[in-house]
């Protein structure tokens, strides 16, 4: 009888991993490129760089920021969302602002922020801010769109006023899609965060790794990839237990999970 | 017996797509429905009989005409008039006690009684042993009863059913049937009851409006005078239902009055 590999769970993306990092080991003996070190190099350097209390500073003032706007964008884009899903007018106003904020990179607004509120905190935020929101919004005005009529008439027949069921009905029923949008957000929000830091190098995981990339420590700009992936990784593990744990009535809608294969 | 549901001059029109014109759906229906009466409307497909439904829930507003209930008109949705749907329309994040309860604590009963009503109706659609179920766990015609004991729960007078039995299939439709008509045997509700099946029609009720195909009108009105409690098997050697059944097939096959 032979054991099936990948019924072993987290075993299948432990070993692309490894193949990830064999074949990084091997490009770097292979082509001797001083901006490509070996990646046990790399590997090294991380105790370093997780031990170094500012490095770790860095790395929690990022997460902080992260956090603020991630909060931010629910607190706004949710409510957003599903008023314009159950609202024609509503969406009609908001709809095409969105569509046309979506693709611009929101980095790319850094600079013009900067010049508002100076090189603090205040414009990574509102950056962050802003990737996670559109993603979110989207998502929850699709939800909304999507809840069955019947469900808020037999709602309605309960008593229940129109402002209730938005809460009461299309906000849950809606959940299942605003994760989805939750976890896109999520992604984009630890892009704009290091854009944002490379821009504005004042603190955080992307000064640390643009000033090492400065001093030509190639090691180090790679161990801080690699903490920012790692972070990615963990953030997303984070919301799809959340996401279960939530939303264990939906119906599986979106098989996305990456931590368990 | 008192007038429960009036209809009066009922038409509604919708929106036709594409052009500035409105595409009629229900013409002119007026009918009377008595308290404790059960009463079903047949016609074809696209008719508006379920539009009809709708119009008396308060859910859809009537282009001209006028509903009114126990005297009252009808401007919206009301606890009074409960519904029950064929797409179930149940509340999928939370669980058949959660479904249940639902009304209830809408309506402002504490959480122990609410429970406690909620379980006996559980018990009643023959769900006892599923109360930690979530909707996605059950079968269809295990969901309508969810939806049926959700409806009774908060006590409306009137129930309004939307082909209830039309998802489901024929052994859980029939069996579906019987209980109904034992619920409905204990306290004779007033029920507006939608379907497209004649058989399913004299079953269960005491009058038959057949409408005609769109826009819908009231071709015919009759009376099922059979007696309750009804069983299927000795319905079918029964000349009144077999007369019955013959003779609403034959309205529904008949050419269409066109206006």
């Amino acid at each position: 009888m032979s054991v099936r590999l990948s019924a072993i769970p987290g075993l299948p993306p432990l070993l692309a991993c490894f193949g990830l990092l064999a074949l990084w080991e091997m490009a770097a003996k292979v082509f001797g490129i001083a901006g490509l070190p070996p990646a046990h190099e790399a590997l090294y350097e991380l105790p370093a760089i997780l031990s170094d209390p500012e490095a770790l500073i860095n790395i929690l003032h990022s997460i902080r920021r992260m956090s603020v706007g991630f909060v931010l964008a629910l607190a706004v884009a949710v409510p957003l969302g599903l008023a314009m899903g159950r609202s024609r007018i509503v969406a009609a106003f908001f709809n095409p602002l969105l569509m046309m904020i979506y693709p611009v990179p929101k980095a790319a607004l850094m600079p013009i922020i900067m010049l508002w509120l100076g090189i603090g905190d205040a414009p990574k935020t509102l950056v962050i801010f802003l990737g996670v929101s559109l993603p979110i919004s989207y998502h929850a005005y699709q939800g909304a769109r999507a809840v069955e009529e019947k469900v808020l008439w037999s709602a309605a027949a309960m008593g229940m006023s129109p402002r209730w069921q938005l809460l009461r009905v299309v906000l849950p029923a809606a959940l299942p899609e605003i994760f989805v949008g939750v976890r896109t957000g999520l992604v984009l929000a630890l892009i704009t965060m290091v854009t944002s830091e490379m821009i504005a190098r004042q603190a955080g995981v992307g000064n640390i790794l643009f000033n090492s990339l400065d001093m030509a420590q190639y090691d180090a700009v790679y161990a801080t990839i690699l903490i920012i992936a790692a972070l990615g990784f963990g953030l997303d593990l984070a919301i799809e237990r959340l996401r279960s744990w939530l939303i264990a009535w939906a119906e599986p809608v979106h098989q996305l999970a990456v931590g368990t294969a | 017996m008192a007038t429960m549901i009036a209809i009066d001059g009922l038409s509604k029109a919708f929106a036709a797509a594409h052009t500035a014109t409105e595409r009629p759906a229900l013409s002119d229906i007026s009918l009377q429905i008595a308290e404790g009466e059960f009463v079903s409307i047949v016609g074809p497909s696209g008719c508006g009989k379920s539009t009809l439904l709708y119009m008396v829930g308060g859910f859809v507003a009537p282009s001209r005409g006028a509903v009114s209930v126990a005297g009252k008109p009808v401007t919206g949705p009301g606890p009074d008039r409960g519904p029950v749907f064929q797409e179930f329309a149940l509340f999928p994040w939370k669980t058949v006690l959660g479904n249940v309860m639902y009304g209830l604590l809408q309506q402002g009963v504490n959480k122990p009684e609410a429970e406690a009503k909620a379980r006996a109706l559980i018990s009643l659609v023959r769900l006892t042993g599923y109360e930690r179920f979530y909707p996605k766990e059950l079968s269809g015609g295990m969901k309508q009863r969810v939806a049926i004991a959700r409806t009774l729960a908060y006590g409306p007078s009137i129930l309004l059913m939307d082909e209830p039995f039309g998802a489901l299939d024929a052994h859980t439709r029939t069996g579906l049937q019987n209980e109904l008509l034992e619920i409905w045997e204990r306290d004779r509700k007033t029920v507006l009851f939608v379907t497209h099946s004649v058989e399913e029609a004299v079953f269960l009720s005491d009058r038959v409006v057949v409408l005609t195909a769109s826009p819908g009108r009231v071709k015919a009105t009759i009376d099922i005078d059979l007696p309750r409690p009804r069983r299927r098997a000795e319905l079918l050697v029964d000349r009144r239902y077999q007369t019955l059944m013959i003779r609403i097939e034959h309205l529904m096959d008949s050419p269409q009055v066109q206006p």
